[in-house]
């Protein structure tokens, strides 16, 4: 329609009702590497894939994975520099919530945090929205969360979900396969699986990357020799 | 336009504005309210392994004891470990911010091991920066790769790094104790006792310090956080079935 006309500008609504950079945020978001993430009964897995642009690149030097606090991780499906950006404004929001409250951060209270800062990208002048999917896991009192966040600012709590090139496959896929009394470790495999199916090439430790917390409530990204074991496990 | 007088929102840094009003006030004889202070006796000392910090835990205010167990010894990093003496507020809450900004820095730099001069160097540019009106004078002791470190640091800004150090009104009492008994390559059981029997020469011969010692050992990857390790003026007498008073009628 006269839709095109109003894509230029962020902070213009389209006749139609929409704000048409933020469909186009959430292309860039589609065009990325496939990432998603399981909720389990006893602890949350994200995954992504980590293909790099040469075989030439150190793939230890690239974390797309991050701890946010000791017991929220992050992954992503966009543009890792707006990923990069997004992840220090988080950290310091769940460092002054701590000073403030001395209490860590629930998830929930930090997703809407950085929903908050995503949102004023879409309603401000000079800037343009962020080119990335978020899906935020943690463990806190209210037990396993996983939830996704979107470039325009809404958040949603999953049980399992997926962004990027392959999502729709890989959303089918994880309703089959999905459980509510998964154990972490089923969560895992169903995870790598889920990877697998859209992936170009041989899957292994180098080009995947998997964060996973449980009831210890501390999020760590898994080493490549575990994920090695867990590959040959599934095989 | 009228009043053209912009608001301006402060910058941060202490607003100077109310110097005026308390001058005025205290030229008519009003006395300014008095601030917890911790009076205190902290040290540190390095031995064989790294680095033992002792405090004493009376807080004051003039001359009350307004908390009889207070911790003088404030957590920075999982290896570094702070003392504070003069008022209370400020040696709290610039410790908990620097523990904060270490805090954000491991995360920025891949979880490494925070550095004690790096808390030596956030610390120091923020008493600067406040011309030493942020009353904290501190001790601060950890061990990283580069080894163990011990620093003191004044409300002013300027920093010494020594094997031994006192701090707080009890630190004359206390230095005299280590100048005539640090040696180095102390063993752990020798450094925690010479640094009790420092703070214990606070507690009993000071008045700004008293009560009991708090004691931390750190060393290479392995912290310990002795509270109240010694407690050497317990209270005595106790009436064994209490007291009850009969309620005042009419």
């Amino acid at each position: 329609m006269g839709d095109s006309q109003y894509s230029f500008s962020l902070t213009t609504f389209s006749p139609s009702g929409k704000l048409v950079q933020i469909e186009h945020a959430l292309t860039a978001v589609g065009s990325g590497q496939t990432s998603l993430g399981i909720k389990a009964a006893n602890g949350v897995v994200i995954a992504t894939e980590k293909k790099l642009p040469s075989i030439l690149v150190d793939e230890a030097s690239v974390q797309k994975i991050q701890s946010l606090t000791p017991n929220i991780g992050v992954v992503y499906s966009g543009m890792g520099p707006d990923f990069r950006v997004l992840v220090r404004k988080s950290r310091k929001q769940a460092e002054q919530y701590h000073r403030l409250y001395k209490e860590p951060i629930p998830v929930t209270q930090l997703v809407r945090e950085i929903a908050a800062v995503m949102q004023e990208f879409t309603q401000s002048g000079g800037v343009r929205p962020f080119g990335v999917s978020l899906l935020v896991a943690g463990f806190d009192d209210n037990g396993a969360q996983l939830y996704q966040v979107d470039p325009s600012g809404s958040y949603f709590s999953w049980k399992a979900s997926a962004m990027g090139k392959n999502v729709s496959n890989a959303k089918t896929f994880l309703e089959k396969r999905y459980t509510d009394d998964m154990e972490l470790d089923d969560a895992v495999h169903t995870a790598i699986l889920t990877l697998k199916e859209g992936f170009e090439g041989q899957i292994s430790s180098k080009n995947i990357e998997i964060g996973i917390i449980g009831t210890d409530k501390k999020f760590r990204v898994l080493t490549p020799a575990e994920i090695d074991d867990y590959l040959a496990e599934v095989e | 336009m009228s009043q053209a007088a912009v608001e301006v929102p402060p910058k941060g840094g202490f607003s100077f504005d109310l110097c005026r009003r308390n001058d005025m006030l205290s030229k008519k004889g009003v006395p300014l309210p008095s601030f917890r202070k911790t009076g205190t006796t902290i040290v540190g000392l390095i031995f064989q392994d790294g680095v033992i910090l002792g405090a004493d835990t009376r807080a004051t205010e003039g001359p009350i004891v307004c908390d009889k167990n207070c911790e003088k010894i404030h957590y920075m990093a999982p290896n570094i470990y702070c003392c504070g003496a003069g008022t209370a507020a400020d040696t709290e809450a610039v410790t908990e911010m620097v523990n904060s900004q270490l805090q954000l820095h491991r995360y920025h730099t891949g979880g490494r091991e925070s550095r004690v001069v790096t808390a030596l160097t956030l610390l120091k540019s923020h008493l600067f920066n406040y011309q030493g009106h942020v009353q904290a004078a501190l001790v601060l002791g950890g061990v990283d790769v580069t080894g163990p470190h011990l620093h003191t640091i004044y409300p002013h800004g300027s920093t010494d790094s020594l094997p031994f150090a006192t701090m707080g009104s009890g630190s004359l009492a206390a230095m005299a104790v280590f100048e005539s008994k640090y040696h180095e390559g102390l063993t752990r059981e020798e450094g925690i006792n010479l640094v009790c029997e420092a703070i214990c020469s606070g507690i009993f011969n000071d008045l700004g310090s008293g009560s009991n010692v708090d004691i931390c050992v750190i060393t290479k990857g392995h912290k310990e956080y002795l509270r109240n390790h010694h407690m050497p003026n317990p209270r005595t007498y106790f009436h064994s079935q209490g007291f009850s008073f009969p309620k005042k009628i009419g």
